[in-house]
């Protein structure tokens, strides 16, 4: 692989005597889309919580552009580049659309746009790409569940981050609604950004991901191209449990 | 029409201003009493509003301003400009000094540290000699109610225009994501607790300057007054009353509370503690969002602004 | 060394009924997540209705705590059901002003009705004691104490064991899940505030046995009663009992080797104290 974006060795997180992750390590390249799949409770919104600093590791390494991060707190890292959506969705409930949006531009990568009226210009730009634009004034509270999820999208991508964390974007959505999103995170991708994502919609999986990586009980058991990641037996049995013969 | 908003707001301090000329001297001094708490509501608008960390210890600040400022004249006999920057400093390096620890609690756990901090300052003061200990300090006299009228007016104006900046900056954009949601603000890159303690020292530095124009004017101080607890809620309340997170919102709910206790007071004493008591009760249940909130959620969907709120909060 | 255990038995004993007064507002902050700004008016009008009930009645203070608790229990009711209820899901800032309303409107009629005269529950053997290897133990704050121990079991208890305990429980940990179970949240809320309101009652009246009331007590005891829940866990009988303790204790101590006027000190100190140095365990309760 060429220089990778982002690195993470050994990475292991315990909560009192619960191990959440264990010994994780894996490699982003620069515009690699990477899918991070596993039974619930497996340890994935955790890693992506310790990549954007929301947890702090109990051990490993975390590179982002060559650099250790794992002792950074959240927004030095958001700074740096890296944006994520929540998977229990947090608009901030009292502002509008658009000013939830324009946080993410005022804020984002580099210490985002100094001028609260240019972050604006580019937070509805970032409302049109993804759909939200003829709902700029309304509180963001009154959206429904898609759009939420519209809404998280965009404001992680006002930030203008270079790795992008995405949390299980297409749960709840229907087919059609998949695929828009779909066409969405490849869009996102050529523009230039990194995309590591959460899914358990296995259609999205396999159109989107260049790798998937999958975790069970916290641990690694698979990493490597899509279509060899989902035919390994061991993938096949974490989700769908033992065959019976 | 934006364009006439903009006169509004000078036209109106210009006619503040020229009240002391044209009215008895009892309404001077209502007027001073009335802008100096409107100012402490100000102040707590940046770090209870606009940022939505609660503070019941914004007394501390005030306190210290008027301590620093006695001190300052009756023991070291400056002048009044350097006494009112000398509480200023001390309420600011207070802010400093515990924002960050305290900073790091949440909602009410939060409101209550602040509120041990305000009955340990005040008990402080009580005890220590520069202080006058429990029997105060007296400052040089000084008559000239105008003038401290005008003082407290520009310092409302000046608190007030900063509110109105941070509500349209980048940074009151980040006190409000912090308010709104605190770990999704950390996430999108907004360094919480410099922010935090950046708005906790705005909210001292007024509240202490105030304090200083409020101690040379009735020139005798002691802790109770000085750390008078009741401030505190006071300056919430008004707040609260008038539209957190606004910029007018707290000169508003500070300007008609005060009215409403002064004519109170008057008629009868206590009763105007209890009609205080009463206001508060309904205002919180007919109005959450405050009176600003109110008057145009009303204008926009009538009567049902009551109801959407009632459905919307209760159990 | 004698003085030193004077000193630790008196804390002791302030100490439960400290605890007393921490239950009800650590019950109601830990179930409706309500701060209650009223808590201590509302141990203040328990005294005052204890006090009526023996100078009135002649009932005699122990025996008549119930009725005053089950009279505070009907208010603490009334209030949730027709004020409270109506804000308990907007943000915590307006219970916080409305209970503060409530505080003042309490007060100003207390001093209104009952005047601001300092006024004493005085049975009969309020002033006998019993002296253990010198050290003297009287009998009203004695009984104050067992009474608060026995009223934290019962509460204790009542959680644990009882259906309605358990309800409230749930509905502390998870109002969404607990709606699906069939409880009725506005009932539990209004029996929640209620029995905090009854604690709240019942501290009030042994108040009133072992020291003076008037209108005014009710704000530093708010106070106090924060400390100590903040400390016990809040929802946590047992450990609020503690909390009560600790501050008792620590009170009696710093009037003892300072001064007098420490004492506040030495309660919000500690409370910003706790509250600096813990913060991980108390933000798993935010």
């Amino acid at each position: 692989m060429t220089e990778p974006l982002f690195e993470v060795r050994h990475l292991t997180k315990r909560f009192r005597g619960l191990i959440a992750v264990s010994d994780v390590t894996f490699r982003v390249a620069p515009r690699e889309i990477v899918g991070l799949i596993g039974p619930n409770g497996a340890g994935k919104t955790t890693i992506i919580s310790l990549i954007s600093g929301t947890l702090v590791p109990s051990a490993g390494e975390i590179l982002f552009e060559g650099r250790h991060i794992e002792r950074l707190p959240a927004y030095r890292r958001a700074r740096l580049g890296i944006g994520r959506t929540f998977q229990v969705m947090k608009p901030f409930p009292g502002l509008s659309v658009l000013e939830n949006v324009t946080v993410g531009a005022l804020f984002g990568t580099g210490g985002g746009e100094r001028r609260r009226e240019r972050a604006e210009e580019k937070a509805l730009e970032w409302l049109e790409f993804t759909g939200l634009a003829r709902r700029m004034d309304q509180p963001a509270e009154a959206l429904g569940g898609p759009d939420r999820k519209r809404l998280e999208f965009a404001k992680a991508l006002a930030m203008n981050p270079k790795l992008l964390l995405l949390d299980e974007v297409m749960a709840g959505l229907n087919s059609v609604e998949v695929d828009q999103v779909v066409e969405l995170i490849k869009k996102v991708r050529e523009k230039g950004v990194t995309i590591l994502v959460i899914e358990h919609v296995m259609k999205a999986i396999r159109r989107l991901s260049d790798r998937l990586l999958v975790l069970h009980h916290g641990q690694q058991i698979a990493e490597g191209r899509t279509d060899e990641v989902l035919s390994d037996p061991r993938v096949v049995e974490a989700y769908l449990g033992k065959r019976r013969q | 029409m934006n364009r006439y908003r903009w006169l509004a707001l000078p036209i109106a301090a210009a006619a503040l201003a020229v009240v002391p000329w044209v009215t008895s001297d009892t309404i001077v001094q209502y007027g001073i009493n009335a802008l100096l708490v409107a100012t402490l509501a100000q102040a707590w608008n940046v770090i209870g509003g606009f940022s939505g960390y609660p503070s019941f210890g914004n007394s501390v600040f005030y306190g210290l301003g008027t301590y620093g400022t006695a001190i300052a004249m009756a023991q070291f006999h400056w002048s009044f400009g350097s006494g009112l920057v000398f509480g200023a400093v001390l309420g600011v390096a207070c802010a400093l000094l515990f924002g960050i620890p305290i900073l790091r609690l949440r909602g009410p756990y939060f409101a209550i540290a602040t509120l041990g901090l305000a009955a340990v300052m005040s008990a402080i003061t009580a005890t220590v000699e520069i202080a006058g200990k429990n029997i105060g300090l007296i400052l040089p006299l000084f008559r000239g109610d105008k003038l401290f009228y005008e003082l407290s007016l520009i310092l409302l104006v000046a608190a007030t225009g900063t509110v109105a900046w941070i509500a349209r900056s980048r940074f009151g954009a980040g006190l409000v994501a912090i308010r709104e949601d605190e770990d999704a603000a950390q996430v999108m890159g907004i360094n919480t607790t410099m922010y935090k303690v950046a708005a906790l020292t705005v909210a001292a530095l007024f509240s202490a300057l105030a304090g200083g124009i409020h101690a040379y004017w009735i020139t005798f101080i002691d802790p109770a007054s000085a750390f008078d607890p009741s401030l505190n809620v006071r300056m919430v309340i008004m707040t609260l009353f008038g539209g957190p997170g606004t910029v007018l919102g707290p000169v508003l709910g500070a300007f008609v509370l005060s009215a409403v206790s002064e004519v109170l007071a008057s008629q009868a004493t206590g009763v105007a503690s209890l009609f205080y008591g009463f206001v508060i009760v309904i205002a919180v249940l007919v109005m959450p969002k405050g009176l600003l909130d109110l008057v145009q959620g009303f204008r926009e969907t009538g009567w049902r602004y009551f109801v959407d709120n009632l459905r919307r909060y209760r159990i | 060394m004698q003085l030193f255990g004077q000193i630790l038995v008196n804390g002791i004993l302030l100490g439960g009924l400290y605890g007393l007064m921490g239950l009800g507002m650590g019950l109601v902050w830990g179930v409706l997540k309500i701060v209650n700004l009223a808590h201590g008016a509302l141990i203040m009008l328990g005294g005052y209705a204890l006090y009526y009930l023996y100078t009135k009645a002649g009932i005699d203070p122990f025996l008549g705590l119930p009725l005053a608790m089950l009279a505070m229990f009907v208010l603490g009711y009334l209030l949730q059901t027709a004020l409270l209820n109506l804000i308990v899901r907007a943000a915590q800032l307006n219970t916080l002003l409305l209970t503060f309303g409530l505080d003042v409107v309490f007060v100003y009629l207390a001093q209104l009705l009952f005047t601001a005269d300092f006024r004493t529950i005085n049975p009969p053997y309020a002033g006998k004691n019993v002296s253990i290897s010198g050290v003297v133990v009287p009998y009203a704050q004695f009984g104050a104490f067992l009474v608060a121990l026995v009223l934290a079991g019962l509460l204790f208890l009542v959680l644990e064991k009882t259906r309605t305990g358990r309800a409230i429980r749930a509905t502390a940990q998870n109002l969404t899940a607990a709606r699906l179970y069939g409880v009725n949240p506005k009932r539990i809320y209004a029996i929640t505030f209620g029995a905090g309101a009854a604690l709240a009652g019942a501290a009030g009246g042994l108040y009133g046995i072992v020291s003076q009331i008037t209108p005014y007590i009710g704000v530093t005891l708010t106070a106090k009663s924060f400390v100590i829940a903040i400390l016990g866990g809040l929802d946590k009988p047992l450990g609020v009992i503690g909390g009560g303790l600790i501050l008792g204790i620590a009170e009696a101590m710093a009037a003892l080797y300072l001064d007098p006027t420490y004492t506040d000190i030495i309660s919000f100190g500690l409370l910003v104290v706790v509250l600096i140095a813990r913060p991980a365990q108390l933000l798993g309760r935010a």
